[in-house]
């Protein structure tokens, strides 16, 4: 894209008002991934300890299957500007799939964990991830429906509505990006 | 279907996707679970850092927003990883 097409179309993607609920909502959970953070430096042993009993593979994968859902997410969001409705349709529905494949994963997590004995309780390492992981989860079972929404509207409704698309898949995005950080911090660092 | 094969927001989820493989890797191989390892720690944050960024540039197409909006969300993630990295380097 041009320098100058760039400029003309600068606008805010999607309800301006969404916005505020998502700088809102990087600062809340920014300052839990601080507070893990430092917490984490007071006792190593123990966070690292606890880190080793997570399911890397899972965490992973399921990174993988959020990114891929963001990335069908946002070709919906651009066939929708375009006025391909029936491909929007189509790659929202993708994207759809695949954001409702994390909490199914994170379910053969969170089973075997707590089937073992692992709760909030266990100790801070856990309590960290388990309010995390679950208020991240809450995020994901949301946008899981905010998309639903957008594709009944692009279903249904004569002329698409495309503000709502485009604040639906900005939403989306913010479950996506949280999730990164979360995995670096619970499952991957040292 | 290849027109979405060439977009440059499939070139950005293959990227990720990479990194993502990276630091996967990085930690499964990366020595012994239960030993502080400063390497390991600033790779998979530098990379969590430049994955975050591309999300919201790319898909939350911050590169299209207002410049207000571009400085409030790479405020948050150089703020974010600094405090991260700071606050990891001074418990050491």
């Amino acid at each position: 894209m041009t320098a100058v097409a760039t400029t003309a179309r600068r606008s805010i993607p999607g309800a301006p008002s969404m916005w505020f609920f998502v700088i809102g909502d990087l600062i809340i959970f920014g300052c839990y991934f601080v507070a893990y953070m430092y917490y984490r430096g007071q006792d190593h042993t123990l966070f690292l300890h606890s880190q080793a009993r997570l399911n890397l593979d899972i965490g992973a994968i399921n990174t993988i299957v959020l990114i891929t859902s963001s990335l069908f997410v946002a070709l919906g969001t651009a066939a929708a500007r375009a006025g391909t409705v029936t491909d929007a349709v189509r790659l929202f529905g993708i994207g759809l799939g695949f954001g409702a494949a994390f909490p199914l994963l994170k379910l053969f997590e969170y089973v075997p964990e707590i089937v073992g004995g692992v709760t909030p309780g266990t100790n801070l390492f856990f309590m960290f991830y388990f309010v995390m992981t679950g208020m991240h989860l809450c995020h994901v079972l949301l946008g899981l429906v905010v998309i639903s929404f957008v594709i009944r509207n692009l279903r249904t409704a004569p002329t698409p509505n495309i503000s709502l698309a485009e604040t639906g898949a900005t939403y989306w995005h913010m479950v996506d990006l949280l999730w990164l950080v979360l995995f670096a911090l619970l499952y991957l660092m040292r | 279907m290849t027109t979405y094969l060439r977009n440059p927001l499939t070139i950005v989820w293959a990227l990720l996707t990479a990194v993502t493989v990276v630091s996967w890797l990085t930690a499964r191989d990366g020595g012994a679970a239960h030993l502080v390892n400063v390497t390991v720690t600033v790779v998979v944050l530098a990379i969590a850092a430049v994955k975050a960024q591309l999300v919201i540039w790319h898909f939350m197409e911050v590169r299209r927003a207002p410049t207000w909006l571009r400085a409030t969300t790479a405020g948050w993630v150089v703020v974010l990883f600094a405090l991260l990295i700071g606050f990891y380097f001074q418990s050491l």
